[in-house]
């Protein structure tokens, strides 16, 4: 017994000190450049975990050859963690220095107001606006003179459609309006074959498709303070997508319950026309299964459902401007030291590198052009220029929530095979209301 | 031994032990306890409290202590976002929950009292779905529960949905039962072990058969460790922030959208926090009225009491 | 069968047997699929097998690179360890002074305890990180990010429920043993460390249990108060989560076997403690 006590109480010194042994705390040395920390948040990356932790050091290696100062990457899993840290991080007034942010949460970020806004003086320090790809600057601020992000890379979304399936319906090439998509998938849907692989349970994909499509037709759906949800081009763009399934019943009934990677996961068995929400960073996983080698990118329809051409003031939105920004937080102590990270990851070499490695296409103008004679890309590089920047403003994260809540609570009528135009108009109308709010909250 | 020890005349001993106690009351051993309590729970409560009186959101949060005073005017919009509904569906899926789980977990204590080979691990196996991370629960069975996963293969439905639509609320129950029952066992299992062995001789001896051994001489030993583990457990149900949100993400179906849910996508992604930390007061206050008239109820008075109930 | 045993049983052995076979089927069932699912191919899960096609260590392998997890069990090791300890030795002192002493206060403590636990924890959570960061500016003590911050956050949360089951426990003891104990001369220190602990230890392992798993699941708390280094087991499993999102086949099968790396540590400990459990009250038991 004596023993067995005094093991328990050793035991339980050990933890004590465990705790106190090397327990993080805040780094930051005095002194120029050597001997400093700089604190960069970035996604986690789970296809590639060991190129990205190599990566992460190579970046780190490269930065102290140059200004004697390392990197030290933290990694946020899903973007409400990131949202998470960026609020903790505002309150405490500390934290990392340089955030990775999506670009739809970059208006939140910016309204904040916690993140240094890029005047002449910083652009220069990078490296110039100049040497950004243009259209991804659309999303770095509410205008000119007040921006805050820094493109870094682009994920537009593109579909992917099967090569062989499109050929043996004897459609020549992948279509370019939304009718002209639905009539495609008709003839694509037979036997266990389905037309489109779409994941209605995806909390972020059923709000592109209907901002695109609203776009398309001349609706931004942010009209200055002024929602315009409850819109005759709205109600189009629901009725299109909740048609696919219950309508034309082009679609996998199973869908109803899929996330985009399960929709992937369909699409890559081989037995669907079209996926049809992706960003290159799928082409690993589309390899890997049995429609390899059968695949390739396409740009999504531009012309709104119900038309066969744009009208006067339709925008050719052929994806949202995705991808991630790069932010500097005001109340960083090594501004400096943040603004060279920076301009290290956007310039071409370390920017085609990245592409190599995991995907993301390149934010630098020379690097994207170096790719835009690789065939395959050709449908997203076009992507990428002719993306469309959804609304700046900080109450966006209410409206998006409102729009896929359309979509979440008409699920179980979805699986029930039927959606009536009235339920769709009450749940848009709810939609409106709250994006409503949120909007004359924004300041 | 003991039963000489117990049979001792009650009187004696209690006086002498009242003259004791209130000369020595070593109440300084309440210090590290209270200490932290006030530190880590009470002030930032009353931190809480403050936020939930003030206008502070994503435009407001860089300069927490100036946002603008806006009273009760967060509790009001409260009102009308959802925050009653949310309520109920908490309430109501935490009672049914715990309910079922008390026989469960009774059942599970009761099974394991003997030693035999192998129990150990019988054990250990109960534990397992208290043990996993919340986290990795509600992933497996949301994996699991999709229209086209193995529950549905298994029960030869073809794409029924159980994380939408009006099945969603039952399924968030059973996820919940499976995940919790073992809080129960544990408590009942220690309760368990408290039951004297004179006790179970004595009845052998009166030639009492199980069943009514266990309702009149075993269960009301439980009585009070299962009530108070019943009342706790509840308390973890209402609050249960990781199942729902990973089982069913954000935005969540109508009818799943618990109190915990809404507090923390009104907080974290719709970034109000004024005004979920208004709700969650809110809901603290509406749970705690009928707590405190539950636990006025009971006898908590537990100084008479030594030696077995 | 010795007549001991025949007594202390409480159910008819073909009772005994069906119910611990369908308890048991309703644990193991779910967790053999999270067994063959960690034992198979990312892509062989999300293509919804059951039975994998192929058997494959591979994602036990992977899950150390995806996710920082050894770091994660280590820290959720000490700091949980740590919890459990503290918050059962604590727990064990308060109730000791609520159970058998008469003060002013005593039943609104009794009943704040109770009250505490119906505080969400998402209510708490920035308030707490607003307080140790201040402590950290103003006081100059680094606290957000190392391990004893989330300590102490766990050890103040675990509190109540440790103290309320040693409460419960320590109700049902007798009092002839500490009054045997005061008249020799014995102070309360001498008491709680000599007579209660070893008698109540079935109670002191549970509530060590639980207070231990509060901290082992909280991912809240640990996700804003650690940083890469201080991280959680919790926090590194998040990293799964993330993959459900994007453009990727979701690592299925990596998660499931990261699951179960992670339940073992917690498994193990309680087969070590648990012929504590087995303690009940030990008759005559004076020293």
């Amino acid at each position: 017994m004596r023993t067995r006590k005094i093991m328990a109480l050793a035991g339980a010194t050990v933890l004590a000190a465990a705790l106190t042994a090397c327990g993080g705390g805040d780094d930051s040395g005095g002194g120029s450049g050597s001997g400093k920390t700089l604190d960069v948040l970035i996604g986690a990356n789970t296809q590639y975990p060991e190129e990205f932790q190599a990566w992460q050091k190579s970046i780190s290696d490269k930065f102290k050859a140059q200004t004697g100062a390392t990197v030290k990457f933290e990694t946020f899993a899903t973007a409400n963690d990131e949202l998470t840290k960026i609020q903790t991080s505002v309150v405490a007034g500390s934290g990392p220095d340089v955030y990775a942010v999506g670009t739809t949460m970059t208006p939140t970020a910016y309204s904040t107001g916690a993140f240094v806004k890029m005047g002449d003086d910083e652009w220069k320090k990078i490296g110039g606006k100049d040497k950004f790809n243009p259209a991804t600057l659309g999303i770095s601020g509410p205008d000119e003179n007040n921006q805050v992000g820094i493109p870094w890379v682009s994920r537009p979304f593109v579909m992917a459609y099967n090569t062989e399936l499109l050929k043996a319906a004897g459609i020549d090439k992948p279509a370019t309006t939304w009718d002209e998509l639905t009539q495609q998938a008709k003839q694509l849907t037979k036997g266990d074959q389905h037309g489109l692989a779409i994941a209605y349970k995806d909390n972020f994909d059923p709000w592109k498709f209907v901002w695109g499509m609203s776009v398309q037709a001349g609706n931004p759906l942010v009209d200055g303070k002024t929602a315009r949800l409850q819109d005759p081009t709205v109600q189009k763009a629901y009725q299109t997508y909740f048609g696919w399934l219950t309508n034309d019943k082009v679609v996998d009934p199973a869908a109803v319950g899929w996330t985009n990677p399960q929709a992937l996961a369909a699409f890559a068995k081989g037995k669907t026309g079209y996926f049809m929400l992706t960003t290159t960073t799928a082409t690993n996983s589309l390899e890997q299964g049995a429609v390899k080698g059968k695949w390739a990118f396409a740009l999504l329809p531009t012309v709104p459902p119900g038309a066969t051409t744009r009208p006067a003031n339709g925008v050719e939105a052929a994806s949202i401007l995705s991808g991630d920004n790069l932010l500097v937080a005001d109340y960083s102590k090594n501004k400096d030291l943040a603004f060279q990270y920076v301009k290290l990851i956007t310039d071409p070499e370390v920017q085609l590198d990245y592409y190599q490695k995991f995907g993301n296409l390149p934010a630098n103008a020379s690097a994207l052009q170096t790719l835009a004679s690789d065939q395959r890309l050709a449908p997203v590089t076009e992507a990428a220029k002719k993306s469309v920047a959804t609304p700046f403003t900080g109450g966006w994260s209410d409206i998006q929530l409102a729009l896929t809540n359309v979509a979440v609570q008409s699920l179980p009528d979805l699986a029930k095979g039927s959606l009536s135009p009235a339920q769709i108009d009450s749940r848009i109308a709810t939609a409106q209301k709250s994006a409503q709010s949120a909007l004359d909250r924004a300041k | 031994m003991a039963t000489q020890l117990l049979s001792r005349p009650e009187e004696k001993t209690e006086r002498r032990a009242r003259k004791v106690t209130e000369r020595q009351r070593p109440l300084w051993l309440l210090a590290p306890g209270g200490i932290l309590m006030v530190l880590v729970i009470l002030i930032p409560l009353a931190l809480a409290l403050w936020i939930s009186l003030i206008d502070l959101d994503q435009y407001t949060l860089r300069r927490w202590v100036e946002a603008p005073f806006i009273g009760l005017a967060n509790y009001a919009e409260s009102l009308d976002a959802g925050l009653l509904h949310s309520i109920w569906i908490s309430v109501s899926f935490a009672l049914i929950a715990t309910i079922v789980t008390v026989p469960i977990g009774i059942a599970a204590a009761l099974v394991t009292q003997n030693a035999y080979r192998g129990r150990g691990l019988v054990r250990a196996v109960f534990l397992i779905p208290y043990v996993l991370p919340s986290f990795v629960v509600a992933t497996v069975w949301r994996t699991m529960l999709q229209p086209d996963g193995i529950v549905n293969s298994l029960l030869g439905q073809e794409n029924s949905l159980w994380l939408s639509g009006s099945r969603s609320y039952w399924t968030l129950i059973l996820v919940e039962i499976w995940a919790a029952w073992p809080f129960i066992y544990l408590m009942s299992l220690a309760a368990l072990q408290s039951v004297d062995h004179e006790v179970h001789e004595a009845s052998a001896v009166d030639g009492v058969t199980w069943w009514p051994k266990l309702i009149k001489v075993i269960l009301p030993y439980l009585r009070g460790p299962v009530l108070l583990a019943c009342l706790l457990a509840t308390l973890n149900h209402i609050n249960n922030f990781t199942l729902p949100f990973v089982l069913f993400g954000a935005p969540a179906p109508d009818n799943v959208n618990v109190m915990p849910m809404l507090v923390y996508v009104t907080s974290f992604q719709g970034l109000r926090f004024g005004l979920s930390a208004a709700m969650a007061v809110a809901s603290l206050i509406i749970i705690a009225i009928p707590l405190f008239v539950y636990l006025r109820a009971v006898r908590l008075d537990v100084h008479e009491e030594g030696g077995k109930r | 069968m010795s007549a001991n045993a025949e007594a202390t049983r409480l159910l008819p052995r073909p009772m005994l047997v069906t119910l611990t076979v369908l308890l048991c089927a309703m644990v193991l069932v779910p967790i053999s699929y999270i067994v063959l699912a960690s034992l198979n191919s990312d892509v062989g899960v999300a293509s919804g097998e059951f039975w994998p096609s192929s058997f494959s260590l591979e994602s036990y392998r992977k899950i150390w690179t995806t996710a920082d997890l050894s770091t994660g069990i280590l820290n959720s090791i000490i700091v949980c360890g740590l919890t459990a300890i503290a918050s059962a030795l604590l727990g064990t002192t308060t109730a000791y002074v609520l159970v058998r002493y008469k003060f002013w206060g005593r039943l609104t403590i009794l009943r704040g305890l109770v009250g505490l636990q119906s505080i969400p924890g998402t209510l708490m959570l920035l308030p707490v990180f607003v307080l140790f960061s201040s402590a950290g500016n103003y006081l100059g003590l680094t606290v957000v990010g190392t391990r004893w911050g989330l300590f102490v956050a766990y050890l103040t949360f675990a509190l109540p429920f440790s103290t309320w089951v040693m409460v419960t426990y320590l109700r049902g003891l007798p009092r002839e043993l500490e009054e045997a104990a005061r008249t020799e001369g014995a102070s309360t220190l001498v008491i709680l460390w000599r007579i209660i602990m070893p008698l109540s230890l079935p109670a002191i392992v549970v509530a060590g249990i639980f207070a231990f798993l509060l901290g082992w699941n909280d991912v809240l708390f640990a996700s804003v108060l650690t940083r890469p280094e201080t991280h959680t087991a919790a926090v590194a499993l998040q990293v799964f989560g993330a993959s459900q999102e994007g453009g990727a086949l979701p690592v299925y099968s990596q998660m499931m076997a990261a699951a179960l790396v992670c339940a073992v540590p917690v498994v193990l400990l309680y087969l070590v403690f648990q012929r504590y459990l087995v303690g009940g009250l030990t008759a005559g038991g004076v020293k």
